[in-house]
């Protein structure tokens, strides 16, 4: 008996060393990083693991004084986009996905597997059409034309994820509510929409974080400079100046990560809610 | 239950019939023409742009890419993202922390992450200067420089942004085992890989099967990482299939080509969610 807790305690030191030389590889990179915004380029290259000192701010006054790149409306372009697009999107599939939960007939049915078959597009089929659509109608460029694509976008995702939540709410609730007089607005706004807050919050991180992530979508059909889009525009091809590169990645991470640590365990389930009920 | 008014459903449905059904429609039928993007005439070809993208070279590597790109993440972040989420859940009181380390890559966006190991993995980037101060500087390379390298490093970009989703995902289904079980086997005399052999993996093949699907979903569309580290380059070696359809259509204003292999990708795509499906309904019964 002895001898097998030692062998265990031994085996659960091991397996420590183990995740932590593991989590170690693979916070480098972020190290790197890190250190690196608060060096010189030469530096960087001479002394790439160091720790600035001492730090300097070049790179970050260089992002910020560059006549190119206009940090302020970029951060206005991808918070309006990710704020409106996700308040929208949430407000028009709650609405659609309490109409799905509620109701059992052959329409509503053939109306819900309408909405999932955008899980199975790759949005790629939609750039060509959507791109032409844009120029023909002189939206290219157009911030709410924009927010409205990534809402269609999002829509799938977040119907599916209301309808199963409203669905497995008890109806008894609003018979209360009816019963007071109600209307279905009424009954939607007061009794639905605070009980399902669980699923807006996922629903909510989901989206929001891949509306502030996306990259091909303003580039191509909106030709609007977000975060995303900005950076990369910024760095051009043919990148060298690695301190300034890490500036950009700040600037265009800095947000997420700071929500990620105020609010990590939301982030972790909400993401990979959507998986695990697919 | 009284009953409710389809005009809930209304602002969705407008929204996305207009923005994603009608322009998917388009495509469809794009990819029956030849349309430059630019004039306002066009023929229809008939399926012209299909049988063209049979010997399309071009396209052919991008598929070739993309599939190896697949194969290589899909394989690595499920066998990978299995065995660190075993370990975690015996990690106990560190698991968390683990978790929150592994999972950030994931919040980040792609273009992001792809500038920071752009930097890393540069002829002039960190790593060279690093073994060039361990006087290992002969071991330098161009990581990105040519299609093979270049492939290699951007399977480690996605393994590295993608293992700690899928490690969570994992950590999700082991901790629905009932521990009786594992308390079962172990009085049978069961050690620890037949613990995993013969309880973790039965029990948890529903998440397997969608981890790994996912997983493929993800890397079949593959885009963002290849835009900031290789362009696409050198030649269009390493393009890869979503790719190939934007070059195509906004590089090279061929739009009826490029929807026709935009209609392929979603056939695909589309397949691989319809297998998904049927498995997980399969998986539910048993």
């Amino acid at each position: 008996m002895n001898m097998k807790n030692r062998k265990t305690s031994a085996s659960s030191i091991i397996l420590k060393i183990f995740l932590v030389i593991l989590a170690v590889i693979f916070a480098t990179p972020l190290y790197i990083t890190l250190i690196n915004i608060f060096k010189s380029t030469k530096e960087i290259s001479s002394s790439p693991m160091s720790f600035p000192l001492p730090p300097i701010l070049d790179n970050i006054i260089k992002v910020i004084k560059n006549p190119n790149v206009n940090l302020g409306e970029m951060y206005f372009n991808s918070l309006c986009i990710t704020i409106f697009g996700a308040l929208i999107c949430i407000l028009v599939s709650a609405l659609a996905g309490y109409y799905l939960a509620r109701m059992k007939s052959k329409l509503s049915q053939g109306i819900y597997i309408y909405f999932l078959l955008g899980l199975m597009v790759p949005y790629a089929i939609v750039y060509v059409p959507l791109v032409s659509i844009f120029k023909g109608i002189g939206l290219v460029g157009n911030l709410p034309g924009l927010i409205m694509v990534f809402v269609s976008g999002s829509i799938s995702f977040s119907v599916f994820m209301y309808q199963g939540f409203i669905k497995s709410t008890p109806v008894e609730l609003e018979e209360a509510a009816i019963i007071d007089g109600a209307g279905q607005l009424k009954i939607f706004t007061a009794v639905i929409f605070p009980l399902v807050k669980p699923c807006t919050t996922t629903v909510a991180i989901f989206i929001g974080l891949s509306m502030w992530n996306d990259f091909l979508t303003p580039l191509l059909i909106g030709q609007i400079k977000t975060i995303t889009v900005g950076i990369y525009t910024a760095i051009g091809p043919y990148a060298s100046d690695w301190g300034s590169v890490f500036a950009y990645v700040m600037f265009a991470t800095l947000p997420i990560v700071i929500a990620y640590l105020l609010a990590q365990r939301q982030f972790i389930e909400g993401l990979t809610a959507g998986a695990l009920k697919g | 239950m009284k009953k409710k008014s389809i005009l809930f459903t209304v602002p969705a449905f407008l929204i996305y019939t207009v923005l994603m059904i009608i322009p998917i429609a388009g495509a469809f039928l794009l990819s029956f023409t030849d349309w430059n993007g630019i004039s306002a005439a066009y023929n229809t070809v008939g399926f012209k742009n299909y049988v063209d993208m049979l010997s399309d070279e071009r396209l052919r590597n991008a598929i070739f890419v993309t599939l190896k790109i697949t194969a290589v993440v899909a394989v690595t972040v499920n066998v990978l993202g299995l065995f660190i989420a075993m370990l975690l859940n015996r990690a106990k009181r560190l698991t968390n922390v683990f978790r929150s380390i592994f999972f950030l890559p994931y919040v980040l966006s792609t273009v992001a992450i792809s500038f920071i190991w752009l930097a890393i993995l540069s002829y002039t980037g960190v790593l060279n200067s690093l073994l060039e101060m361990f006087g290992m500087g002969n071991l330098a390379a161009d990581y990105i420089g040519n299609a093979k390298n270049a492939i290699r490093s951007i399977c480690v970009i996605e393994i590295w942004r993608m293992l700690g989703f899928h490690m969570v995902l994992y950590l999700a289904s082991i901790q629905t085992v009932p521990r009786e079980l594992y308390e079962a086997c172990i009085m049978d005399g069961g050690n620890r890989w037949q613990q995993f052999r013969y309880i973790t993996i039965p029990m948890i093949i529903p998440g397997i099967t969608i981890s790994v699907i996912m997983s493929i979903m993800t890397e079949m569309k593959q885009y963002d990482i290849v835009k900031v580290i290789t362009n696409g380059g050198p030649g269009y070696s390493t393009e890869t299939v979503t790719y190939n359809i934007v070059t195509q259509a906004f590089g090279n204003n061929m739009l009826g080509y490029s929807s026709a292999i935009a209609v392929f990708l979603f056939l695909i795509i589309a397949a691989v969610s319809i297998l998904q499906l049927q498995l997980s309904k399969k998986l539910e019964v048993s």
